[in-house]
C-alpha cells in the first residue's frame, strides 16, 4: 500500500474525537458531581443550630421540655443542635456573654429565648451582621431582629383562663387577678386576655390586678387578704405557676376551697395535688415541647429559604381536674418522662 | 473506463459540498454508531436492572434490620411484662396474702404481723428490680398493703375509680398491663408507669378478696424504644390494642395535632410492614405485634435516610456509566476505524483505478473477507491491466493492417496497368469497353476509399470484387475468366473490407497467370450453421504445402509473393471475430488453390 494522504491525520483526527468525547464524559461526569453537591439542602447533618435558653436549669420543668422538643425536631430535621443558657433565669449578661460566644461559633441558626427585651438587642444585631438566622422562642424581642417568634399566644392563653372562670362562676362575681412581675410582657397579655374576656360579659366584674413580684409567700399573702376582705371575690385568676400555688396554699388554709374559685397557670407537682385536692379548678398550660419543636423547625425552614410567618402560636391547653386523667394531659401536666 | 469503476449510487454523496455528507455515511460513522448504540443500551440497562437490585437489596435489608431491631424491642417489653406476670404469681399464690385479705378486719387473719410480712414480701419482690416502682395489694374494703410501710397516699385520689383496679376486677384473675400513665397513688409522686394489675380470689369463696398492683417505670420502656437506632430520622413507637400511644418520641407534637402518626394503618395493615409518606417523608413502618401485651411496637425508618444510600449508589452508578459511556465511545472509534481503515485503504486504490493508474497494489495484511477483498482486488487490477494492454496492442494492429489494406488496394502496378489498358482500348476506339473499365475503376475505387467502418455486409464486398474482377478480365481478356456464386440472402451479413480482393489477386497472379490458357475464378458462399464460408476458388497452377503453409504464417516475411495480402487478410478477421475464423488454403500443383474464408454468420447494421 502507498502511504494514503491523509491517513495519519485522519487517524489523528479520530483520536481527538476519542478524545473530545472522553473529555465530554469527564465534564458530564463532573459536572452530574458538582450538582450533587450543590443539589445537597442547605440544611443537613453538616447544620448547626445553637439554640440559648433562659436557663438550663435541670429544676425548672419547662426549659427540660423544651429542650426535649428541641432535640426531637433536631432528630427529625437531622441536624446538629446545642443547647446553652445561663443557670440563672435572670442573669441577663449571663445569656448575653452566651450569645457572644455562640455567634463566635458561627452556627447557621440561633434559636434565642431573651432573657430581657431590651437588652438582648445589640447582640441580637450581631447575629443578623454575622448573617445568622436568628428565631426567637417563646420571650421575644424588638420588631425586626428576628425571622419569627415562637412563643404561647399569651393573650389567647388569657382567654382561656378568663373563659373558664366564666364558666364555673355565676353571674355578678367578683374575680381577683393575681399576676406576678408588673410590666413583664407576658404578664401583660394573660391579664389583657382576661379582661379581654370577662369584660365582654358584663355578668362578671374583675375588682382588680394584684402583683405577687414571683414570690410564693407574697402570692399567698395578697390572697389571703383579698379573700378575708369582705369584697365579696369568688374568683382568682392566677397568671404563672407561683402566684397560683401561693393562691391555692392560701385558699387551703382557709378551707375555702368551695367558695373561691381559683384559676391558674402552669404546671407543677403542687398544683397538680391542688387541682386533685379540687383547691385549683382549672390550671392553663403552656407547650414548651412544641415551643422547642417548632423554634428549630422554623429555624431550619429559614434556612432551606421558605419564607416563615413572623409569630407562631404555640398553643395552650386548659386542664381541670375532670379532664387531669387524659393522656394528652398527663402529657403536659407531668411532662418529664418518668418522673423526676 | 473511469465510469466502469465508479460506484453508480456513489454519485450523490460526491454532491457540491457533499464531503460532510459522505464521511457522515461513512461505514466508519455507521459501525462507531452502531457499536456504541448497543453497547450503550446493553449497560443502561445492565446499569438499570442492577442499580435497581441493588436499591432493592439495600431496602429490603434495611427492612430485615428494622423488624429485627423492633423485634429486639418487642422482646424486651415482653420481658419486662413477664417479669411483671411471674412477680404476680409469686404474689398471688402466697398463703400469707390469701391468709390477710381473706379474713375479715380485726380477725387473727389480718393481724399487722401478717401485714407486716406481706410488706416485706413486696418489699423484697420491689428490691430485686430497680425497675418496679411499685408493689401494692388493694381490698375491697379498703385494707392496703404496700411494698413500704408508711407511705403516703395520695389524699385526694380513690384507688376503687382507678382504671387498672377496674380493670383487674373485670379481668376476673387474669393480668391486666395498663398502658403508660402517670400513677397519682401516692401524695407528691407522680411517676409514669406501666401497670399491672391483677385480681386475687379467695379458693373457698371464688370472691375477689383483693387486686395486686405491679408498676413498671414507665422510663424502661422509653429507654428501650429511645435508644434504638433507627437511622438518623428513624424512631421506634409503641401503641396499645386501641391505639393509645404508649410511647412516642413526638407524643405532644401528635396530642397538638403538629404531626400525624399512621396509627389507623398501624391497627388494620395486613402484613409486617407499609409504606407512608411521600418525597422526603417517605418512610416504612414495620410493625411487630408483643405477645405478651399484644401492643405494637413500630419501627419507622425513612426512605430518605436509605435514599442516602441510595443516592449513594444512584450516583455511583451514574458515574460508573459515564465512564463506561466513555471508554465505549472511544472503543468504538478505534474498532471502527480497525474494521473501516482496509475499506479506505480499498477505496483509495479503487480512486487511484479509477484515475488509470493501474500499477497499483494494495497491501491488507488481514486473512478476513476484506485481506481476501484486497487480494481479489489486486488480482482484478491485474488482469484489468493485462486486457488494457492487450487491447492496446490489438488497436494498433488494426490500424497497421487497415493501412496495409489500404496500400494493397492501391497498387500503383495494379493502377498502372489498368490505366495502360484503358490507354491501348482508348487507342483502339473501343470506347465501350473505357467506359466500362473507367467506371468500373471508379466504383472500385470508391468503394475502397470510402470511409467507414471495417465492417461492411457480403454485399458491398461482393460489389468491390465484382468491379475488380470486370477490370482484371478486360485486362486479361481470354486468359481471365470468373464467376461469383453467392446467394442473395448471404447478402446482410458482416464481413471485414477488402477481404476478397487479396485473395482474388493471389488466385490471379501465382495461379491463373501462369497457367497456360482460360483461368477461372469462382467466389463461392454459404451459410453453415452459425458461420458463413465464403470462398475464393481457382484452377491455376497451384501450390504446393510449403508455400500454402508460408502463405499464413506471421513470423515469415515474404512481400515479394503477395503473401502479406493474404495473411492480412487473416489476421483482420481473426481479430474482428475470434482466431477460431479465418483463412484455409486447399492447394495442389496444377490442381488449383481453393481459400475458403470462415466468417461468424452476424447480420450487418442496416446501411443507411
Amino acid at each position: 500500500m502507498s502511504p494514503s494522504p491523509g491517513g495519519r491525520g485522519r487517524f489523528s483526527s479520530l483520536v481527538n474525537v476519542a478524545w473530545r468525547a472522553l473529555l465530554v464524559c469527564v465534564v458530564a461526569a463532573g459536572a452530574i458531581a458538582a450538582y450533587k453537591e450543590l443539589s445537597v439542602p442547605t440544611v443537613g447533618a453538616n447544620t448547626r443550630i445553637a439554640v440559648i435558653f433562659k436557663s438550663t436549669d435541670p429544676s425548672i420543668a419547662f426549659w427540660q421540655i423544651a429542650e426535649a422538643g428541641v432535640n426531637a425536631a433536631a432528630k427529625e430535621f437531622d441536624v446538629k443542635v446545642s443547647v446553652v443558657g445561663p443557670k440563672e433565669e435572670k442573669d441577663i449578661t449571663g445569656q448575653i456573654a452566651l450569645v457572644k460566644r455562640v455567634i463566635r461559633e458561627r452556627p447557621n441558626a440561633i434559636v434565642l429565648a431573651a432573657d430581657d427585651y431590651n437588652a438582648l438587642v445589640p447582640v441580637a444585631r450581631r447575629i443578623r451582621q454575622a448573617g445568622i438566622k436568628l428565631v426567637t422562642l417563646d420571650s421575644g424581642l424588638p420588631p425586626g431582629l428576628s425571622s419569627s417568634f415562637i412563643a404561647t399566644d399569651n393573650v389567647a392563653a388569657g382567654r382561656k383562663a378568663g373563659e373558664l372562670e366564666a364558666q364555673i362562676l355565676s353571674p355578678g362575681s367578683k374575680v381577683a387577678i393575681l399576676s406576678y412581675v408588673r410590666g413583664t410582657l407576658t404578664a401583660i397579655d394573660r391579664e389583657k386576655g382576661v379582661r379581654d374576656l370577662l369584660g365582654a360579659d358584663a355578668a362578671i366584674q374583675i375588682v382588680g390586678t394584684w402583683y405577687c413580684e414571683d414570690l410564693l409567700k407574697e402570692a399567698s399573702t395578697i390572697t389571703r387578704t383579698l379573700l378575708t376582705s369582705d369584697q365579696g371575690i369568688t374568683g382568682i385568676i392566677a397568671l404563672n405557676e407561683v402566684a397560683t400555688e401561693g393562691a391555692a396554699e392560701a385558699i387551703a388554709d382557709l378551707k375555702d376551697a368551695g367558695k373561691v374559685e381559683l384559676v391558674g397557670f402552669d404546671s407543677s407537682p403542687i398544683e397538680t395535688t391542688y387541682l386533685e385536692a379540687g383547691v385549683i379548678k382549672g390550671i392553663v398550660l403552656q407547650k414548651p415541647f412544641n415551643m422547642g419543636y417548632l423554634a428549630v423547625k422554623t429555624a431550619v425552614e429559614l434556612l432551606r429559604g421558605k419564607r416563615v410567618p413572623p409569630r407562631i402560636d404555640t398553643g395552650s391547653a386548659v386542664v381541670t381536674r375532670q379532664n387531669m386523667d387524659e393522656r394528652e394531659n398527663q402529657k403536659l401536666l407531668f411532662p418529664l418522662i418518668g418522673g423526676q | 473506463m473511469r465510469s466502469l469503476f465508479r460506484p453508480q449510487d456513489s454519485a450523490p454523496a460526491h454532491a457540491p459540498g457533499g464531503h460532510e455528507a459522505k464521511r457522515f455515511r461513512s461505514i466508519q460513522g455507521t459501525i462507531a454508531l452502531t457499536l456504541f448504540s448497543l453497547v450503550f443500551i446493553v449497560i443502561l440497562v445492565i446499569e438499570l436492572v442492577s442499580y435497581n437490585l441493588t436499591a432493592e437489596t439495600v431496602r429490603a435489608n434495611s427492612e430485615a434490620y428494622t423488624l429485627q431491631l423492633v423485634n429486639e424491642v418487642s422482646a424486651g417489653v415482653d420481658s419486662y411484662i413477664r417479669y411483671m406476670k411471674n412477680i404476680s404469681s409469686v404474689i398471688l399464690y402466697e398463703k400469707d396474702v390469701q391468709r390477710y385479705f381473706g379474713s375479715a378486719p380485726g380477725t387473727p387473719g389480718s393481724s399487722p404481723r401478717v401485714a407486716a410480712t406481706i410488706t416485706d414480701l413486696l418489699s423484697s419482690v420491689k428490691r430485686a428490680r430497680h425497675d418496679i416502682s411499685l408493689v401494692a395489694l388493694f381490698g375491697p374494703d379498703g385494707r392496703v398493703i404496700a411494698d413500704r410501710p408508711n407511705l403516703v397516699w395520695n389524699p385526694y385520689i380513690h384507688f376503687k375509680a382507678l382504671e387498672w383496679y377496674k380493670a383487674a376486677l373485670r379481668a376476673a384473675g387474669d393480668p391486666v398491663v395498663s398502658s403508660s400513665h402517670v400513677q397519682d397513688l401516692i401524695a407528691n409522686e407522680y411517676r409514669w408507669v406501666i401497670s399491672l394489675s391483677r385480681a386475687i380470689t379467695s379458693p373457698e369463696t371464688g370472691k375477689t378478696i383483693a387486686v395486686l398492683l405491679v408498676d413498671l417505670n414507665y422510663r424502661v420502656i422509653r429507654d428501650l424504644c429511645a435508644t434504638i437506632n433507627m437511622g438518623s430520622r428513624g424512631y421506634v413507637f409503641v401503641i396499645g390494642r386501641n391505639g393509645d400511644i404508649i410511647y412516642h418520641p413526638q407524643q405532644q407534637l401528635i396530642y397538638s395535632n403538629l404531626k400525624k402518626e399512621h396509627i389507623n394503618e398501624v391497627l388494620t395493615a395486613p402484613g409486617p410492614s407499609f409504606l407512608a409518606g411521600s418525597g422526603a417523608d417517605r418512610r416504612i413502618y414495620t410493625i411487630h405485634v408483643s405477645k405478651e401485651t399484644g401492643w405494637r411496637i413500630v419501627g419507622v425508618t425513612y426512605m430518605s435516610t436509605l435514599v442516602s444510600d441510595k443516592e449513594f449508589i444512584q450516583f455511583y452508578y451514574l458515574l460508573l456509566g459515564v465512564a463506561c459511556i466513555g471508554v465505549i465511545i472511544v472503543l468504538s472509534i478505534l474498532i471502527s476505524f480497525r474494521i473501516s481503515k482496509p475499506i479506505k485503504t480499498l477505496i483509495r486504490s479503487m480512486d487511484q483505478v479509477e484515475r488509470g493508474n493501474f500499477d497499483i497494489k494494495v497491501n491488507i495484511p488481514s486473512y478476513d473477507e476484506i485481506g481476501s477483498l484486497g487480494r481479489k482486488f489486486n488480482i482484478m487490477v491485474a488482469k484489468i491491466r493485462e486486457l488494457m494492454i492487450q487491447n492496446v496492442r490489438e488497436q494498433e494492429l488494426k490500424r497497421k493492417f487497415e493501412l496495409q489494406a489500404l496500400q494493397a488496394q492501391i497498387n500503383p502496378h495494379f493502377l498502372y496497368n489498368t490505366l495502360d489498358s484503358i490507354i491501348w482500348m482508348a487507342e483502339s476506339r473501343r470506347h465501350e469497353e473505357v467506359v466500362m473499365m473507367v467506371s468500373s475503376l471508379a466504383k472500385l475505387f470508391r468503394l475502397t476509399i470510402s470511409r467507414g467502418d471495417e465492417i461492411v455486409p457480403i454485399e458491398t464486398e461482393i460489389e468491390h470484387i465484382t468491379h475488380y474482377l470486370i477490370i482484371q478480365k478486360m485486362r486479361y481478356r481470354d486468359r481471365l475468366d470468373f464467376e461469383i456464386d453467392v446467394p442473395v440472402e448471404l447478402f446482410p451479413y458482416q464481413t471485414i473490407k477488402l477481404l476478397l480482393q487479396p485473395l482474388v489477386e493471389n488466385s490471379i497472379y501465382h495461379g491463373i497467370k501462369n497457367r497456360r490458357g482460360r483461368g477461372v475464378v469462382r467466389i463461392f458462399a454459404r451459410k453453415e450453421e452459425e458461420r458463413i464460408l465464403l470462398q475464393v476458388i481457382d484452377n491455376g497452377v497451384g501450390m504446393d504445402r510449403a508455400r500454402v503453409a508460408r502463405l499464413l504464417d506471421r513470423t515469415c516475411p515474404d512481400a515479394k509473393s503477395g503473401g502479406v495480402g493474404v495473411r492480412n487478410v487473416d489476421e483482420r478477421i481473426k481479430l474482428h471475430f475470434g482466431e477460431s475464423f479465418g483463412l484455409a488454403f486447399e492447394s495442389g500443383r496444377h490442381v488449383g488453390t481453393t481459400v475458403s474464408v470462415w466468417l461468424p454468420a452476424i447480420l450487418a447494421a442496416v446501411p443507411q
